[in-house]
């Protein structure tokens, strides 16, 4: 009787855990200036700053993913590389740059972490430990994205577009952390079928993702599959955050952009 | 009744101690990555992990070699300082993990 | 405890049969997921404030009060896709997080109320305008104040047709009544349009429930495809998202509008239409859909 009692526990169970999912609902929509916002704070708390904020279109215009991703070694998940402030003193993580001597478009950048800390240091600390704070930036999101052409989603920027125009002009090698490296060759474009009949393929460019992650951002951690067609994936996985989800839910165009991948032409 | 309040102690226990380990720094070395001074398996690490985006036109004995040489760099890598161990270990698994993935791939379009 | 409580043979548990009985009873009657006979009561509110949201994240500690918005008067004037794809607003009260700040930057309510766009050859009024004197505050700041909002729902909605509940939106949009608009300048991107899928049938859960008929064309007309894809749907497969009235009464899937803003969910045969899930072959299409028990 107790085998049986607890196996209808458990089938009621199940049938409940249908409210537990979290689909069905539409999330907040982060605005322009919010969208690719991370908050860092595996240790922030514990050393009494406020959590690091860190914005990515401010990083995204000057330097492709790859530079931070895979040459300095950035996690591609909030409080995943687990940065000290030890590291960045030692020049690593957000030292590479933030080291206060490396020139950046004229500009000194500002060091980040240095020890002793004094009292003086405090509005500098506060320039990256700024959750709850209103702190100043150097740059602001508006004056950044005028001139820059506008699209639907996420940061409302046509990040595309812009680097085609040369409105900006992203870093591919950082000196001191990437390694000496030839130009990409290029990779072939292909298409995707969607499992939804009537949805249009979605054509990926295999070209313009190489140029920004170069190849090991996503292979293999994100994309694992060898051969072509191996893995399966859908959409319900990518608003999880996995495959395309990785960079499209959070920093790069969204997933409700249907047309930039769905599209048989390819997006130019 | 007192064996599952055991089992949630210790494991309490356990989470309280990971978490009392991590919050331990390290010392404060000031050194510029930048150093004009590379050490040999700098140079290895850069000779090895700069190739990454020519990894579609090595053959197959390239790509071995080169993830043997990945696979000796990582003692070396282990031995380093904390900071450096974290970063370097992570850009080394990304780097073998892709040579590793490329090698794959070629085995199976000979299949 | 229940497990002792259903051991046989014993005159205490014999005694306690009938209130475990009613326990389960209750349990199933009410429970998400077992508690599929859970039908929608019918909306408390008036038509006229139907769709109504208060807005109160920052204006009550800002001075101006809650805002009101009425959905009647814009749902009149633009399509659901407008507001909260291109536009960009949340589909739950106090979730967007609108500032007056925000606005003036010409985000969400200032992406129209910025008193410079014209509509209908008049420019709409700023919203949170720093020189408006106080008077515009109102329109919107509204809640418990009289006389303040210019436009009202018995004199809008007259000519208009009426349904189930309220306005028949669907109705007054086929006889011209109403003429939404898509697209704003400056906000919308066009896109090459996605072909709508076609409209298919869902096979309810419990087996005397008629299955549902969803207008895809419809819904798409309205509301395009990302109000509702991947979020709230985020279906590759239709059996792997599985949901309930109890959901959708929750606010979830189809009770994201449905019960909030679109008709409610007690006009049971506007999804419901079709007989008995035996009918359904009938009609010449088979359930697509099937929501398993």
């Amino acid at each position: 009787m107790n085998r049986k009692a607890c196996i209808t526990l458990v089938l009621i169970l199940l049938f409940c855990s249908s409210f537990l999912s979290q689909t069905g609902t539409k999330k907040k929509r982060p605005l322009p200036y919010e969208y690719g916002r991370v908050v860092i704070n595996n240790y922030s708390e514990q050393g009494n700053l406020a959590p690091v904020v860190f914005e990515h279109w401010i990083h995204r215009a000057k330097f492709t993913c790859r530079v931070c991703h895979v040459d300095v070694g950035f996690a591609m998940k909030a409080g995943g590389t687990g940065i000290r402030a030890a590291d960045n003193e030692r020049g690593f993580y957000c030292g590479s740059c933030h080291d206060g001597k490396k020139v950046v478009e004229g500009k000194t950048v500002f060091e980040a972490c240095s020890n002793p800390v004094n009292s003086a240091d405090a509005k500098r600390c506060e320039r990256c430990h700024s959750l709850g704070k209103k702190v100043p930036s150097d740059f602001d999101f508006f004056v950044f994205s005028k001139p820059l052409p506008k699209e639907r989603f996420g940061n409302s920027i046509d990040w595309e577009k812009a680097e085609e125009l040369g409105l900006i002009k992203p870093a591919t090698v950082l000196e001191g952390a990437s390694a000496g490296r030839n130009a990409l060759p290029v990779q072939r474009d292909f298409a995707l079928s969607p499992k939804v009949e009537g949805m249009p393929d979605i054509i990926f460019s295999h070209k313009k993702h190489t140029v920004w992650n170069g190849c090991e951002l996503c292979h293999p951690d994100i994309f694992v599959g060898v051969k072509k067609g191996t893995t399966h994936y859908t959409m319900e996985d990518n608003v999880e955050g996995k495959f395309c989800g990785a960079c499209h839910t959070t920093v790069a165009f969204p997933l409700t952009d249907c047309q930039r991948c769905h599209s048989k032409p390819v997006h130019a | 009744m007192s064996q599952p309040i055991m089992i949630v102690l210790f494991i309490s226990a356990g989470l309280a101690a990971l978490g009392g380990t991590r919050a331990i720094g390290g010392p404060s070395l000031r050194t510029a990555q930048s150093a004009p001074v590379k050490e040999s398996w700098q140079k290895e690490f850069e000779d090895t992990c700069s190739k990454t985006q020519d990894a579609m036109t090595f053959s197959q004995e390239e790509l071995t070699s080169l993830i043997s040489r990945c696979d000796d760099l990582q003692p070396q890598i282990e031995k380093l300082d904390e900071t450096r161990k974290k970063v370097y270990l992570r850009r080394l698994k990304m780097c073998r993990g892709l040579y590793a993935y490329v090698l794959d791939s070629k085995r199976n379009e000979k299949k | 405890m229940p497990m002792c409580w259903t051991r046989r043979g014993t005159k205490r548990n014999e005694r306690r049969r009938p209130f475990l009985a009613l326990l389960c009873a209750v349990f199933f009657l009410t429970v998400p997921g077992p508690g599929q006979i859970y039908l929608p009561p019918p909306p408390a509110e008036q038509p006229s404030d139907y769709g109504k949201v208060i807005l109160n994240s920052h204006s009550s500690t800002a001075g101006p009060g809650p805002v009101v918005f009425d959905h009647w008067l814009h749902r009149a004037k633009f399509t659901c896709r407008l507001c909260h794809v291109d536009i960009g607003f949340a589909m739950q009260a106090n979730a967007t997080g609108v500032k007056a700040g925000t606005n003036r930057q010409g985000f969400h309510c200032g992406a129209c109320h910025d008193g410079k766009r014209l509509f209908e050859g008049r420019p709409i009024f700023a919203a949170c305008s720093d020189d408006s004197k106080g008077k515009e505050c109102d329109r919107c700041h509204s809640l418990g104040k009289w006389g303040v909002r210019k436009y009202n729902y018995d004199a809008f909605t007259a000519k208009l047709p009426k349904g189930f509940y309220g306005v028949d939106w669907m109705a007054a949009e086929n006889k011209r009544k109403i003429k939404l608009v898509d697209s704003l300048e400056g906000i919308s991107v066009k896109r090459v349009p996605i072909q709508a899928r076609e409209d298919f049938t869902i096979k309810a859960r419990l087996p005397w429930v008629h299955p549902i008929l969803f207008s895809h064309e419809q819904h798409s007309a309205w509301n395009g495809c990302e109000l509702c894809h991947p979020e709230i749907f985020p279906t590759a497969r239709k059996e792997t998202v599985q949901f309930s009235m109890f959901l959708n009464i929750e606010g979830r899937y189809c009770g994201a509008c449905h019960g909030k803003v679109a008709f409610p969910l007690n006009n049971c045969c506007a999804c419901h239409p079709l007989g008995p899930f035996w009918m359904a072959g009938k009609l010449g299409k088979t359930p697509d859909w099937v929501l398993f028990p």
